[in-house]
Protein backbone atom coordinates (compact mmCIF):
# COMPACT_ATOMS: atom_id res chain seq x y z
CA UNK A 1 0.00 0.00 0.00
CA UNK A 2 1.34 3.34 -1.02
CA UNK A 3 -0.13 6.46 0.78
CA UNK A 4 1.65 8.89 -1.32
CA UNK A 5 0.82 7.59 -4.72
CA UNK A 6 -2.60 7.95 -4.32
CA UNK A 7 -4.10 11.78 -3.92
CA UNK A 8 -7.35 12.61 -1.94
CA UNK A 9 -9.47 13.35 -4.61
CA UNK A 10 -9.45 9.39 -4.85
CA UNK A 11 -10.27 8.76 -1.02
CA UNK A 12 -13.66 6.41 -0.93
CA UNK A 13 -16.39 8.45 0.71
CA UNK A 14 -18.13 7.72 4.11
CA UNK A 15 -21.03 6.57 1.49
CA UNK A 16 -18.72 4.05 -0.21
CA UNK A 17 -17.27 2.79 2.54
CA UNK A 18 -20.31 2.24 4.41
CA UNK A 19 -21.64 0.32 1.58
CA UNK A 20 -18.63 -1.77 2.02
CA UNK A 21 -18.91 -2.57 5.01
CA UNK A 22 -22.93 -2.87 5.12
CA UNK A 23 -22.72 -4.34 1.67
CA UNK A 24 -26.30 -4.42 0.56
CA UNK A 25 -28.43 -7.94 1.04
CA UNK A 26 -25.20 -9.20 2.89
CA UNK A 27 -23.56 -9.86 -0.60
CA UNK A 28 -20.22 -8.53 -0.14
CA UNK A 29 -18.97 -6.16 -2.63
CA UNK A 30 -16.18 -6.00 -5.00
CA UNK A 31 -13.06 -3.89 -3.14
CA UNK A 32 -12.49 -0.78 -5.21
CA UNK A 33 -8.57 -0.76 -6.55
CA UNK A 34 -7.99 1.83 -4.15
CA UNK A 35 -8.49 0.32 -1.11
CA UNK A 36 -5.20 -1.99 -1.86
CA UNK A 37 -3.23 1.38 -1.83
CA UNK A 38 -4.79 3.66 0.25
CA UNK A 39 -3.77 2.80 3.70
CA UNK A 40 -6.02 5.58 4.87
CA UNK A 41 -8.84 3.88 3.38
CA UNK A 42 -8.52 0.74 4.22
CA UNK A 43 -7.78 1.63 7.94
CA UNK A 44 -11.31 3.62 7.51
CA UNK A 45 -12.96 0.64 6.30
CA UNK A 46 -11.65 -1.60 8.84
CA UNK A 47 -13.09 1.10 11.69
CA UNK A 48 -16.25 1.23 9.58
CA UNK A 49 -16.16 -2.53 10.02
CA UNK A 50 -15.54 -2.78 13.82
CA UNK A 51 -18.51 -0.86 14.25
CA UNK A 52 -21.29 -2.74 12.28
CA UNK A 53 -19.81 -6.13 13.84
CA UNK A 54 -20.30 -4.40 17.22
CA UNK A 55 -24.17 -3.28 15.91
CA UNK A 56 -24.87 -7.06 14.89
CA UNK A 57 -22.93 -9.40 16.27
CA UNK A 58 -23.47 -9.21 20.17
CA UNK A 59 -26.10 -11.66 21.58
CA UNK A 60 -27.59 -12.59 18.33
CA UNK A 61 -30.35 -14.91 19.88
CA UNK A 62 -31.57 -12.23 22.46
CA UNK A 63 -31.89 -9.56 19.87
CA UNK A 64 -33.56 -11.15 17.98
CA UNK A 65 -36.50 -10.84 20.45
CA UNK A 66 -36.03 -7.52 20.62
CA UNK A 67 -39.43 -5.72 19.07
CA UNK A 68 -39.45 -3.38 15.53
CA UNK A 69 -39.90 -0.24 18.22
CA UNK A 70 -37.10 -1.36 20.24
CA UNK A 71 -34.31 -1.94 17.73
CA UNK A 72 -35.98 1.76 15.27
CA UNK A 73 -34.97 3.41 18.83
CA UNK A 74 -31.56 1.63 19.45
CA UNK A 75 -30.85 2.40 15.67
CA UNK A 76 -31.55 6.20 16.21
CA UNK A 77 -29.59 6.42 19.18
CA UNK A 78 -26.73 4.85 17.10
CA UNK A 79 -27.15 7.11 13.97
CA UNK A 80 -27.34 9.92 15.60
CA UNK A 81 -24.15 9.39 17.72
CA UNK A 82 -21.98 8.40 14.45
CA UNK A 83 -23.66 11.43 12.43
CA UNK A 84 -22.53 13.93 15.48
CA UNK A 85 -19.24 13.13 15.03
CA UNK A 86 -18.73 12.14 11.85
CA UNK A 87 -17.74 8.96 10.16
CA UNK A 88 -14.61 6.88 9.59
CA UNK A 89 -13.66 7.97 6.56
CA UNK A 90 -11.99 11.42 5.01
CA UNK A 91 -9.55 11.89 7.46
CA UNK A 92 -11.66 12.16 10.58
CA UNK A 93 -10.22 8.82 11.93
CA UNK A 94 -8.82 11.03 14.73
CA UNK A 95 -11.99 12.02 15.72
CA UNK A 96 -13.62 8.50 15.14
CA UNK A 97 -11.42 6.60 17.34
CA UNK A 98 -13.74 7.28 19.65
CA UNK A 99 -16.92 8.30 18.54
CA UNK A 100 -17.39 4.87 17.16
CA UNK A 101 -16.85 2.89 20.31
CA UNK A 102 -18.96 5.48 21.84
CA UNK A 103 -21.64 4.65 19.16
CA UNK A 104 -21.14 1.14 19.91
CA UNK A 105 -21.63 1.49 23.70
CA UNK A 106 -24.40 3.47 23.34
CA UNK A 107 -26.30 0.95 21.06
CA UNK A 108 -25.30 -1.63 23.83
CA UNK A 109 -26.60 0.40 26.63
CA UNK A 110 -30.01 0.89 24.70
CA UNK A 111 -30.52 -3.04 24.03
CA UNK A 112 -29.51 -3.34 27.66
CA UNK A 113 -31.73 -0.99 28.73
CA UNK A 114 -34.63 -2.69 26.34
CA UNK A 115 -33.80 -5.76 27.53
CA UNK A 116 -34.69 -5.11 31.01
CA UNK A 117 -38.10 -3.06 30.02
CA UNK A 118 -38.76 -6.47 28.45
CA UNK A 119 -37.45 -8.91 30.86
CA UNK A 120 -40.24 -10.73 31.43
CA UNK A 121 -40.43 -11.92 28.07
CA UNK A 122 -36.75 -12.91 27.83
CA UNK A 123 -37.49 -14.71 30.71
CA UNK A 124 -40.44 -16.34 29.45
CA UNK A 125 -39.46 -17.29 26.03
CA UNK A 126 -36.23 -15.61 24.88
CA UNK A 127 -32.27 -16.97 25.28
CA UNK A 128 -29.74 -15.44 26.53
CA UNK A 129 -26.97 -16.29 28.47
CA UNK A 130 -28.19 -15.10 32.09
CA UNK A 131 -28.00 -18.95 33.04
CA UNK A 132 -24.14 -19.26 32.12
CA UNK A 133 -22.15 -19.86 34.28
CA UNK A 134 -18.49 -18.00 34.10
CA UNK A 135 -16.96 -21.10 32.46
CA UNK A 136 -20.04 -20.88 29.90
CA UNK A 137 -19.27 -17.59 29.40
CA UNK A 138 -15.44 -18.06 28.85
CA UNK A 139 -16.30 -21.03 26.64
CA UNK A 140 -18.54 -19.54 24.50
CA UNK A 141 -16.61 -16.37 23.84
CA UNK A 142 -13.81 -18.82 22.92
CA UNK A 143 -16.26 -20.41 20.57
CA UNK A 144 -16.93 -17.27 18.74
CA UNK A 145 -13.59 -16.77 18.76
CA UNK A 146 -12.75 -19.67 16.95
CA UNK A 147 -15.87 -19.53 14.63
CA UNK A 148 -13.93 -15.48 13.82
CA UNK A 149 -10.49 -16.85 13.21
CA UNK A 150 -11.24 -20.09 11.25
CA UNK A 151 -13.23 -18.45 8.57
CA UNK A 152 -10.88 -15.28 8.58
CA UNK A 153 -14.01 -12.84 9.17
CA UNK A 154 -10.98 -11.26 11.78
CA UNK A 155 -12.27 -7.72 11.37
CA UNK A 156 -10.89 -5.09 12.94
CA UNK A 157 -7.52 -7.32 13.76
CA UNK A 158 -7.97 -8.75 9.87
CA UNK A 159 -6.15 -7.55 6.96
CA UNK A 160 -7.11 -3.88 6.95
CA UNK A 161 -5.67 -3.80 9.98
CA UNK A 162 -2.31 -5.44 9.24
CA UNK A 163 -1.05 -1.76 7.69
CA UNK A 164 1.02 0.73 9.51
CA UNK A 165 -0.95 3.00 11.40
CA UNK A 166 -1.71 6.23 9.03
CA UNK A 167 -2.60 8.44 11.64
CA UNK A 168 0.40 9.85 11.61
CA UNK A 169 0.27 10.22 7.68
CA UNK A 170 -3.76 11.95 8.80
CA UNK A 171 -2.31 14.57 11.18
CA UNK A 172 0.15 15.83 8.96
CA UNK A 173 -2.10 16.27 5.54
CA UNK A 174 -5.19 14.91 5.80
CA UNK A 175 -8.07 16.82 3.46
CA UNK A 176 -11.11 17.14 5.90
CA UNK A 177 -13.43 15.52 3.30
CA UNK A 178 -13.29 14.83 -0.28
CA UNK A 179 -11.24 17.34 -2.26
CA UNK B 1 -7.58 -50.37 -10.38
CA UNK B 2 -7.60 -48.84 -6.92
CA UNK B 3 -5.92 -46.21 -7.89
CA UNK B 4 -8.56 -45.43 -10.43
CA UNK B 5 -11.43 -45.96 -8.11
CA UNK B 6 -9.94 -43.51 -5.29
CA UNK B 7 -9.60 -41.39 -7.79
CA UNK B 8 -13.52 -41.32 -9.06
CA UNK B 9 -14.43 -41.27 -5.20
CA UNK B 10 -11.86 -38.14 -4.58
CA UNK B 11 -13.89 -36.50 -7.76
CA UNK B 12 -17.34 -37.31 -6.75
CA UNK B 13 -16.50 -36.21 -3.25
CA UNK B 14 -14.64 -32.79 -3.86
CA UNK B 15 -17.71 -30.56 -3.86
CA UNK B 16 -18.52 -31.63 -0.72
CA UNK B 17 -15.10 -31.18 0.42
CA UNK B 18 -15.26 -27.78 -1.22
CA UNK B 19 -18.52 -26.74 0.63
CA UNK B 20 -18.44 -24.05 3.02
CA UNK B 21 -17.98 -26.33 6.43
CA UNK B 22 -21.21 -26.46 8.93
CA UNK B 23 -22.19 -23.27 10.29
CA UNK B 24 -24.05 -23.97 13.95
CA UNK B 25 -25.34 -20.99 15.60
CA UNK B 26 -22.55 -19.14 17.50
CA UNK B 27 -21.24 -20.09 20.89
CA UNK B 28 -22.51 -22.51 23.24
CA UNK B 29 -25.25 -22.66 22.13
CA UNK B 30 -26.44 -26.11 23.28
CA UNK B 31 -26.73 -24.30 26.85
CA UNK B 32 -29.21 -21.64 25.33
CA UNK B 33 -32.40 -22.81 26.86
CA UNK B 34 -34.48 -21.65 23.52
CA UNK B 35 -32.20 -22.83 21.41
CA UNK B 36 -31.95 -26.02 23.19
CA UNK B 37 -36.19 -26.39 23.71
CA UNK B 38 -36.37 -25.37 19.08
CA UNK B 39 -34.50 -28.59 18.71
CA UNK B 40 -35.81 -30.55 21.54
CA UNK B 41 -32.16 -31.18 22.89
CA UNK B 42 -32.80 -33.81 25.26
CA UNK B 43 -29.97 -33.35 28.54
CA UNK B 44 -27.79 -36.71 27.77
CA UNK B 45 -27.70 -34.84 24.48
CA UNK B 46 -26.47 -31.83 25.53
CA UNK B 47 -24.02 -33.37 28.18
CA UNK B 48 -22.70 -35.39 25.51
CA UNK B 49 -22.40 -32.63 23.25
CA UNK B 50 -20.75 -30.49 25.99
CA UNK B 51 -17.96 -33.49 26.65
CA UNK B 52 -17.01 -33.25 22.71
CA UNK B 53 -16.53 -29.19 23.26
CA UNK B 54 -14.95 -30.21 26.86
CA UNK B 55 -12.37 -33.01 25.16
CA UNK B 56 -11.93 -30.01 22.12
CA UNK B 57 -11.36 -27.15 24.37
CA UNK B 58 -7.62 -28.01 25.11
CA UNK B 59 -7.07 -28.41 21.31
CA UNK B 60 -8.75 -25.29 20.33
CA UNK B 61 -7.02 -23.04 22.95
CA UNK B 62 -3.75 -23.67 21.54
CA UNK B 63 -4.31 -23.62 17.63
CA UNK B 64 -6.25 -20.14 18.15
CA UNK B 65 -3.16 -19.31 20.59
CA UNK B 66 -1.05 -20.58 17.51
CA UNK B 67 -3.45 -18.57 15.09
CA UNK B 68 -2.63 -15.43 16.79
CA UNK B 69 0.65 -16.02 17.54
CA UNK B 70 1.54 -16.26 13.63
CA UNK B 71 -0.76 -13.50 13.19
CA UNK B 72 1.72 -11.49 15.35
CA UNK B 73 4.70 -12.49 13.60
CA UNK B 74 2.97 -11.20 9.95
CA UNK B 75 1.98 -8.25 11.39
CA UNK B 76 5.84 -7.55 13.08
CA UNK B 77 7.42 -8.47 9.27
CA UNK B 78 4.99 -5.95 7.65
CA UNK B 79 5.72 -3.43 10.30
CA UNK B 80 9.38 -4.14 9.70
CA UNK B 81 9.51 -3.78 6.25
CA UNK B 82 10.43 -7.19 6.09
CA UNK B 83 11.21 -8.80 2.12
CA UNK B 84 8.56 -10.52 0.16
CA UNK B 85 10.20 -13.91 0.90
CA UNK B 86 9.91 -13.56 4.61
CA UNK B 87 6.18 -11.82 4.08
CA UNK B 88 4.93 -14.99 1.74
CA UNK B 89 6.73 -17.50 4.54
CA UNK B 90 4.84 -15.78 7.34
CA UNK B 91 1.52 -15.69 5.48
CA UNK B 92 1.90 -19.09 4.86
CA UNK B 93 2.48 -19.99 8.37
CA UNK B 94 -0.86 -17.97 9.32
CA UNK B 95 -2.95 -19.79 6.92
CA UNK B 96 -1.47 -23.23 8.16
CA UNK B 97 -2.40 -22.27 12.02
CA UNK B 98 -6.00 -20.99 10.22
CA UNK B 99 -6.62 -24.65 8.34
CA UNK B 100 -5.60 -26.44 11.97
CA UNK B 101 -8.11 -24.32 13.26
CA UNK B 102 -10.80 -24.65 10.97
CA UNK B 103 -9.79 -28.53 11.30
CA UNK B 104 -10.14 -28.94 14.67
CA UNK B 105 -13.40 -26.75 14.62
CA UNK B 106 -14.85 -28.81 11.71
CA UNK B 107 -14.19 -32.49 13.42
CA UNK B 108 -15.59 -31.16 16.92
CA UNK B 109 -18.73 -29.72 15.26
CA UNK B 110 -19.05 -33.59 12.86
CA UNK B 111 -19.07 -35.70 16.32
CA UNK B 112 -21.37 -32.72 17.71
CA UNK B 113 -23.72 -34.02 14.50
CA UNK B 114 -23.57 -37.67 15.56
CA UNK B 115 -25.24 -36.95 18.67
CA UNK B 116 -28.48 -35.24 17.15
CA UNK B 117 -30.92 -37.05 15.18
CA UNK B 118 -31.56 -35.52 11.44
CA UNK B 119 -34.35 -33.74 11.92
CA UNK B 120 -32.56 -31.85 15.12
CA UNK B 121 -29.57 -30.89 13.03
CA UNK B 122 -31.54 -29.47 10.51
CA UNK B 123 -33.66 -27.84 12.33
CA UNK B 124 -30.35 -26.07 14.34
CA UNK B 125 -28.79 -25.15 10.95
CA UNK B 126 -31.76 -23.88 9.49
CA UNK B 127 -31.90 -21.80 12.73
CA UNK B 128 -28.44 -20.63 12.26
CA UNK B 129 -29.08 -19.84 9.14
CA UNK B 130 -32.48 -17.54 10.08
CA UNK B 131 -30.53 -15.38 12.66
CA UNK B 132 -28.33 -14.92 9.74
CA UNK B 133 -30.83 -13.82 7.56
CA UNK B 134 -32.08 -11.44 10.60
CA UNK B 135 -29.03 -10.07 11.49
CA UNK B 136 -27.89 -9.60 7.35
CA UNK B 137 -31.59 -7.51 7.76
CA UNK B 138 -31.35 -5.31 10.61
CA UNK B 139 -27.76 -4.52 8.92
CA UNK B 140 -29.24 -3.77 5.96
CA UNK B 141 -32.13 -1.43 7.38
CA UNK B 142 -29.53 0.26 9.59
CA UNK B 143 -27.38 0.82 6.46
CA UNK B 144 -30.83 2.15 4.52
CA UNK B 145 -31.74 4.89 7.33
CA UNK B 146 -28.04 6.15 7.61
CA UNK B 147 -28.15 6.47 3.49
CA UNK B 148 -31.89 8.21 4.08
CA UNK B 149 -29.73 10.72 6.35
CA UNK B 150 -27.17 11.74 3.72
CA UNK B 151 -27.20 15.68 3.70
Amino acid sequence: MRERATTAADHLTDEELFALAVPPAGVPEALPRHLSECLRCSRALADWKGAVRDLGDEGEEALASRSAQEWRAVEDATLTAVGRQGSPGRGRRRRLSWALPAAAALLLGALLLTGRNSSARIESGSDDTASFSAQDRADDALLRDVDRLASGDETPGGWGALAPDPSAVDSAAAPEGRS
Amino acid sequence: MKLLAGALLFVALAPASLASPPQLPEGKWWKRPRLAAEINLTDDQAREIESIFSRTRPELIDRKAELEKRQGELQDALDANADRRTISTKVEAVENARAGLQKARILMVLDMKQVLKPDQWDRLVRMREQLRERRIDRLERFRERRMDRRP
